[in-house]
């Protein structure tokens, strides 16, 4: 009965022991398997985490230069506007002090000519001022009127630069030929022919 | 030995036995939340690398742009040196061109 009971110790222990290994062979093996498992976590999102980076650092740098070459092509603009406008200034001064000139005789009456032929009247009333010129400057401009016309000289130029202005005699049909009206209609023109002449290669 | 005192061995045995199963189950606990423990710092020390590597490369990316802008600026300002002088060299030409534009179109 002894070496019986020995026996069924021994199978007890045995037993016992054998289902202990396994319980920690289990939990090894598991712990692999968080660790693995953990690795690759970790690594897809570090993965995540630095693509996300590089397009983050592409937006930051497009960013910064997008902004920067926007204000430099401002700064072209403005600084191009600048000079243009100085010349178109330097333009107006010479026009203003025509009166000084050979070309005003020739000027005046061509302008004249051309309003009165604007307007399209019997009777044109043309109003003429220009800068630094007196009655005495205008004899020739009588000559380009018709006989029905009627010639206003203003001592004053008009609009600013001087120049002349035609209507029929009730006001109703109106041609501005001043030298104010003439830059405006010319605006492009004259914008192109500064440009191309001031910035071309 | 009597019949009461091999019983007696027996459930002593048993006991021992349920130790030993329980000292092993208590182990292999033990193992697998030491596992979980390292996994939660591997996946932390991993994400604070890449969270290091972000900054490193947006830093990187903010200091090339600005070097780029740098560069900008200075084609800029040589750009701009170079419209003064054109309009110093060109302004008598453009501005007679302009006057005989306004007079004779």
């Amino acid at each position: 009965m002894s070496e019986s009971l020995d026996k069924l110790q021994n199978r007890i222990f045995s037993d016992a022991k054998l289902k202990a290994e396994e319980t920690i062979k289990d939990a090894q093996a598991k712990s692999q398997q968080i660790l693995e498992e953990a690795r690759r976590r970790a690594q897809k999102e570090s993965e995540e985490i630095i693509t996300k980076a590089n397009v983050d650092a592409e937006s930051i740098r497009r960013g910064i230069l997008s902004s920067k070459v926007r204000m430099n092509r401002l700064r072209i603009l403005d600084e191009k506007n600048r000079i243009v406008q100085d010349i178109i200034h330097t333009v107006e001064d010479r026009l203003s002090s025509i009166g000084k000139s050979e070309q005003f005789e020739d000027t005046a009456q061509r302008f004249v000519t051309e309003a009165v032929k604007a307007v399209d009247s019997d009777q044109p009333v043309v109003r003429i001022g220009f800068r630094d010129v007196t009655k005495k400057n205008l004899d020739g401009i009588s000559r380009v009127l018709s006989k029905g016309g009627k010639l206003v000289i203003d001592e004053k130029p008009i609009d600013g630069l001087g120049g002349v202005v035609a209507t029929d005699p009730e006001g109703k049909v109106i041609f501005n030929n001043t030298f104010k009206s003439r830059l405006e209609r010319l605006d492009n023109q004259l914008l192109t022919l500064i440009s191309s002449t001031v910035f071309s290669e | 030995m009597s019949g009461l005192d091999a019983v007696k061995k027996i459930v002593e045995t048993e006991a021992q036995a349920r130790r030993i199963v329980d000292e092993a189950s208590a182990k292999a606990q033990q193992i697998i939340s030491e596992a979980r423990d390292q996994a939660e710092r591997i996946r932390q020390e991993a994400n604070a690398r890449a969270e290091q590597r972000r900054e490193e490369t947006l830093r990187e990316a903010k200091e090339k742009a600005e070097a780029e802008a740098r560069q900008s600026d200075q084609e800029t300002e040589q750009n701009l040196d170079t419209y003064r002088k054109l309009s110093e060299e060109r302004k008598a030409a453009a501005v007679s061109k302009a006057v005989e534009l306004v007079l004779n179109a």
